[in-house]
């Protein structure tokens, strides 16, 4: 077996583990028990306030994990909420009387409804341009409240109504802080159920490449809504919950400092773990409040922690804690020769791949696929037409008036030199590139304005040159990911319910008409590019799409391993259309029933097999002579 | 020398000698270790054992000394600059033995590199990230040969090339030869390669023969 | 005349954004990491010349010698040792971690020297060129330490942009930032180049902070401020552009003296950034962002 990396490997183990709803529950149980009984123990102390506020920020960084943590986007906003919670308790409390604890959830609707509008202006952009964004929000809040009097200008506002009121001081102490983590653990509970349901599949793959996510059907401008709304409303309760237990709202709390150290705690923790969230939280905050030496120079002191932590691990604390397990639980065997890993390490793809097509023709799989494609057949009538397509980039004309229509079944090659605009066209025919100009028909309907998802879910599934696998996942989950079901429901619902075990059944039954159920368990990172790419492909068949676009499927495969594609694509091609972009002439000539090369955008010849090899164009284009 | 990557070990014990003005063709399967010999020879990734180039022994993992030696990679996947036009990619090359501009303009070796592929004269000025992967493998190659070299190495040069395409970068790569550098190919299609190479080394599971 | 002083403190303001943009873009394009530690470096510039010169007595032209040694070699220091392990290592660090958070820590760092040394009081270090604001063209007034900042950021562009256009090396620097491996593969010392750049762009920004304090002085958390206008505006370069950056910090300056003079003082800044807010998300791409798919 190859080696895998041991550190993915038991983070794959250990997401299949928490993927139920017993291994969520024993989550967010350790968490408030562990919760509740150190504030039972330290809680009279001094101490107590210190813990609940350490306490309050893992609510906040809990949601960050989330919303940051997966979706590769950093949005400078919590803080803002955080401070839009608070405010909004203490306003409720001093203008209208009503307690805190009421106040709380009151405050974090408000949030949700805020982060609805600010978010579906801000999550149109990405990446830095989203960074630049809300980098604003924290210099905007601080300028706003500084000069608001109502909300006490640059120094806060005080309350007077504690989440819980106790009979002494001590017991008050106690009783917000058991009531916070109450609140971390609805948050801890709700926040692992999202992740480890279906819903959280579409979110790991949007974090891993949003152009691949839309291709699979996941909802992706929904989703980066849903993610900022949670992230809001996480970090509103937690405003919440501070004002109730510090009973001040400083002004500070919304300033560029403060998004800083939530950030900081965040990364410190692990940015993908919402354990480590939570750890990183009660780190900073005990290292802050440790002695008097610390907190006078906390800002030295954090500093250096902070480089320090990154520095050994870029998933901070969480990253270190999986290391330290995997060496632990005993590394694999050491230094393997290649030469045994490569040649066994491919099991299921060689032997089960060449299986008959007569055998595969009688699975399941296969027949509910041939059903699906036969049942929507308009008799005669062709599944993709390309009507006059048109694509420039400013000046740069990529593709020019490209014609051609497609039947239900079969194998189509597209070939041309490199520029030609070969991945342009399949991008417009999968709607992840809109096209300029012309038309895209499928199966008679006009979807040349649909988003890729819509695309998919009408059956035109696609692969991409460059292998775009989750990292840290099993084959199956990676499979998954084209199996969840069309009516993709709110984030939410991954609280209530997971679909993840039906799109693992969907997705086993791909592997399996593939011949590589051995590999569903194991963890992707460790595959042969051969077996990463078999993966991709299982992924772009397992929901029997009626159209399937592959680009450069062979590209860094040897002569054994394209012929083993080969047979794979012949039983496809009996089942749906397969356009297939390729550079390997022979094997293009060898399986496609029609093939048609484009060059400098436009197409130069399209005929079967015999007539390209014949053709004067097609020969001084391609083959030089 | 061996190459290995964490305890998956890429290339066992391979021990060959290359003299100058040969030209090398690295053959073998795809994942067997070509690639990885090259990059070990190059310094690009961390090997044992040793490798000398022209006598003199080569620190490992310091492709920068290579580069400065006498050894030039052409990499898998060309590694261009894609922001900076395609006149300053090749101008590059002539870092490792140069730092004035003119030098490098008026040099020999520029004017070679750029004799060699007259197709990329319309697009010099143009971003290397924005032209066709064929006409990015040329800028590659001529940013190797800008550094002239004594021994050009190149990885894969015709992944993900037409065949027209890589039919003239071979032609070019054989013009190479011929004027007297010494050629090390990795090449996955052993019949283009083995039409211009005199010798090959054959690797199979990371070992070479 | 109004507008015209208006425009002149603009320029100033400006020139000093321009000037931390700048520092930024240009280490951004070289090393992939956006420094947000620039405002920290100008403070300690500032508050540096400021304690040798006031508390220790020391002459001026030593104290600025002696403050900009001190950053150098910190930085110098900081990259042989946070940076190296960060990048040339093993597992080399890239993504958002690298890119934002080494020097977010760097500046809490930085500002928590400066508060043990420097105290918490607002300081400011002595005019270079000390005398009554000059008067030109009429009535437009500007202040002295303001034509030193103006002369001192065009002078840092110029130098930077014939530097990276005209020179082979220039060329180096960049093509280190584009593609690490391919700028090693021509023998490019890119180790070298993200260490050279680190440590001109502290001295540079400390020499801005020192060169500006008098117009506005600093404390020992000054720095965040400046860091994050200087990340602001070297966005709107699109992060590698030094020459649009460099405009973008001067139209920014602008654009909030001009809001401060004739709409609100009280919430220039505020509009401004609101202003600056709408701008990315409504037209990303033509500020040299990619934005999502679809968009």
């Amino acid at each position: 077996m190859i080696t895998l990396r041991p550190k993915t490997q038991a983070r794959a183990a250990l997401l299949s583990r928490q993927g139920s709803l017993g291994g969520t529950v024993a989550t967010t149980g350790l968490v408030v028990v562990v919760g509740i009984a150190v504030m039972l123990l330290f809680g009279q102390q001094y101490a107590g306030s210190v813990i609940i506020l350490a306490f309050t920020y893992a609510i906040v960084t809990a949601g960050m994990a989330v919303q940051i943590g997966f979706s590769q986007q950093i949005a400078f906003s919590q803080a803002v909420f955080m401070g839009l919670g608070a405010y909004g308790v203490a306003l409720l409390n001093a203008h209208t009387g009503m307690s805190s604890l009421l106040a709380a959830p009151v405050v974090t609707v408000g949030s949700g409804l805020v982060a609805l509008l600010l978010g579906s202006v801000v999550t149109r952009v990405s990446g830095l341009a989203l960074a630049v964004a809300t980098i604003m929000l924290p210099l905007l809040a601080t300028g706003y409240v500084s000069s608001a009097n109502y909300l006490g200008g640059s120094v806060g506002m005080p309350l007077t109504s504690n989440l819980w009121s106790g009979a002494t001081p001590g017991a008050t102490v106690v009783g917000d802080g058991i009531v916070t983590v109450a609140v971390l653990g609805i948050v801890v509970f709700a926040a692992t159920r999202i992740l480890s349901s279906d819903i959280g599949l579409e979110l790991y793959v949007l974090g891993v490449d949003e152009r691949t996510a839309a291709a699979m059907g996941v909802p992706t401008a929904r989703r980066k809504l849903e993610l900022f709304v949670l992230g809001s409303m996480f970090a509103g309760l937690g405003g919440a919950v501070y004002a109730g237990t510090q009973l001040f709202v400083p002004a500070t709390l919304v300033s560029p400092t403060a998004e800083l150290s939530l950030l900081m705690m965040l990364f410190v923790g692990g940015r993908r773990s919402i354990l480590g969230a939570i750890v990183g939280a009660l780190a900073i905050q005990y290292v802050s409040g440790a002695s008097s030496w610390v907190s006078n120079n906390i800002l030295v002191v954090e500093g250096v922690l902070i480089t320090v932590v990154l520095l050994v691990d870029p998933e901070g604390l969480a990253g270190i804690a999986a290391t330290l397990t995997a060496r632990v639980r005993g590394r694999p065997a050491g230094r393997g020769v290649v030469a045994d890993a490569v040649v066994a390490a491919e099991p299921g793809v060689p032997a089960e791949a060449t299986a008959p097509a007569a055998g595969r023709q009688a699975s399941d799989f296969g027949r509910t696929w041939a059903d699906r494609a036969g049942g929507e057949d308009r008799p005669g009538a062709p599944l993709l037409e390309c009507a006059g397509i048109d694509k420039d980039y400013g000046g740069l004309q990529v593709l020019d008036k490209v014609t051609l229509a497609l039947p239900p079944r079969g194998i189509f090659g597209l070939c041309g030199p490199n520029g030609a605009g070969k991945s342009t066209l399949l991008g417009v025919i999968g709607g992840s590139i809109s096209a300029s100009g012309g038309q895209v028909l499928l199966g008679g309907a006009d979807v040349t304005r649909m988003a890729p998802q819509q695309r998919f879910h009408l059956g035109v599934s696609r692969t991409f040159q460059a292998v775009h696998l989750i990292h840290g996942r099993s084959v199956l989950d990676n499979v998954a990911v084209s199996c969840l079901g069309a009516h993709r429901p709110g984030i939410a619902a991954g609280i209530v319910r997971s679909r993840l075990a039906e799109a693992r059944g969907k997705a086993a039954e791909a592997l399996d008409y593939l011949g590589m159920g051995g590999l569903s368990g194991q963890e992707v990172s460790g595959l042969t590019l051969e077996s990463q790419r078999m993966v991709e492909f299982a992924r772009a068949i397992a929901a029997k799409p009626r159209l399937l676009l592959l680009d450069e499927p062979t590209s860094g495969l040897s002569e054994p391993q394209r012929d083993r594609l080969k047979d794979v694509l012949r039983t496809v091609g009996e089942m749906t259309c397969v356009l297939l972009v390729e550079h390997d002439l022979t094997l293009v000539a060898q399986i496609s029933q029609k093939i048609y090369v484009l060059a400098t955008g436009g197409l130069v010849f399209e005929g079967t097999p015999d007539e390209f090899r014949q053709s004067e164009v097609v020969n001084s284009l391609l083959v030089g002579l | 020398m061996s190459v290995a990557y964490g305890h998956v070990v890429a290339v066992h014990d391979a021990t060959f000698s290359i003299g100058e003005g040969e030209a090398v063709a690295i053959i073998g399967p795809n994942g067997n270790g070509k690639s990885s010999i090259l990059m070990g020879i190059a310094g690009l990734v961390a090997r044992r054992g040793d490798v000398r180039i022209f006598g003199t022994g080569a620190p490992p993992r310091n492709v920068m000394w290579t580069a400065r030696h006498g050894l030039t990679l052409v990499p898998e996947r060309r590694q261009l600059y894609p922001n900076l036009s395609a006149a300053d990619n090749i101008i590059l090359g002539c870092y490792s033995w140069t730092r004035s501009v003119h030098k490098a303009r008026a040099s020999d070796a520029y004017a070679f590199a750029l004799d060699l592929f007259p197709d990329l004269r319309p697009h010099l000025r143009q971003a290397a990230g924005t032209l066709s992967g064929g006409q990015q493998q040329m800028v590659a190659i001529a940013r190797g040969l800008a550094a002239a070299p004594r021994i050009l190495a190149v990885d894969e040069p015709c992944l993900g090339l037409a065949e027209v395409v890589s039919k003239r970068v071979y032609e070019a790569l054989a013009r190479v030869h011929s004027a007297g550098t010494t050629l090390i190919v990795v090449e996955e299609v052993p019949r283009r390669a083995l039409e211009i190479c005199t010798r090959r080394v054959e690797v199979r599971n990371g070992i070479a023969a | 005349m109004k507008l015209g002083n208006l425009l002149i403190a603009g320029l100033v303001t400006g020139s000093i954004y321009a000037v931390f943009a700048v520092c930024v873009a240009v280490w951004y394009r070289v090393s992939n990491i956006l420094n947000l530690a620039v405002g920290d470096f100008a403070m300690t510039g500032a508050l540096g010349v400021d304690y040798l010169y006031r508390v220790r007595g020391w002459p001026l032209p030593l104290s600025i010698v002696g403050t900009l040694a001190v950053v150098a070699v910190f930085g110098y220091v900081y990259d042989q040792v946070v940076l190296r392990l960060a990048q040339d290592g093993r597992r080399r660090q890239e993504g958002i971690v690298i890119t934002f958070f080494f020097t977010f820590a760097l500046s809490f760092f930085i500002d928590g020297v400066a508060k043990i040394l420097f105290g918490t009081d607002v300081h400011a270090a002595p005019a270079l060129w000390n005398g009554n604001s000059l008067t030109v063209a009429g009535n437009l007034h500007i202040e002295r330490a303001g034509v030193l900042v103006l002369g001192c950021a065009v002078v840092s562009g110029v130098m930077f942009a014939l530097y990276i256009r005209y020179t082979l090396s220039g060329k180096a620097m960049e093509a280190s930032g584009e593609n690490n491996l391919g700028a090693r593969i021509v023998g490019i010392d890119t180790r070298r180049y993200r260490r050279i750049i680190f440590v001109i762009t502290a001295v540079l920004a400390a020499i801005f902070g020192i060169v500006e304090s008098p117009i506005t002085g600093f404390t020992y958390i000054s720095g965040a401020t400046i860091s994050v206008t200087g990340f602001i505006a070297a966005a709107y370069g699109g992060f590698r552009s030094p020459g649009r950056a460099l405009l973008a910090g001067l139209v920014i300056g602008i654009a909030e003296a001009l809001l401060g003079g004739y709409v609100s003082a009280e919430y220039a800044d505020t509009l401004l950034y609101a202003i600056l807010a709408a701008l990315v998300l409504a037209r990303p791409r033509a500020l040299g962002f990619e934005s999502a798919i679809g968009a």
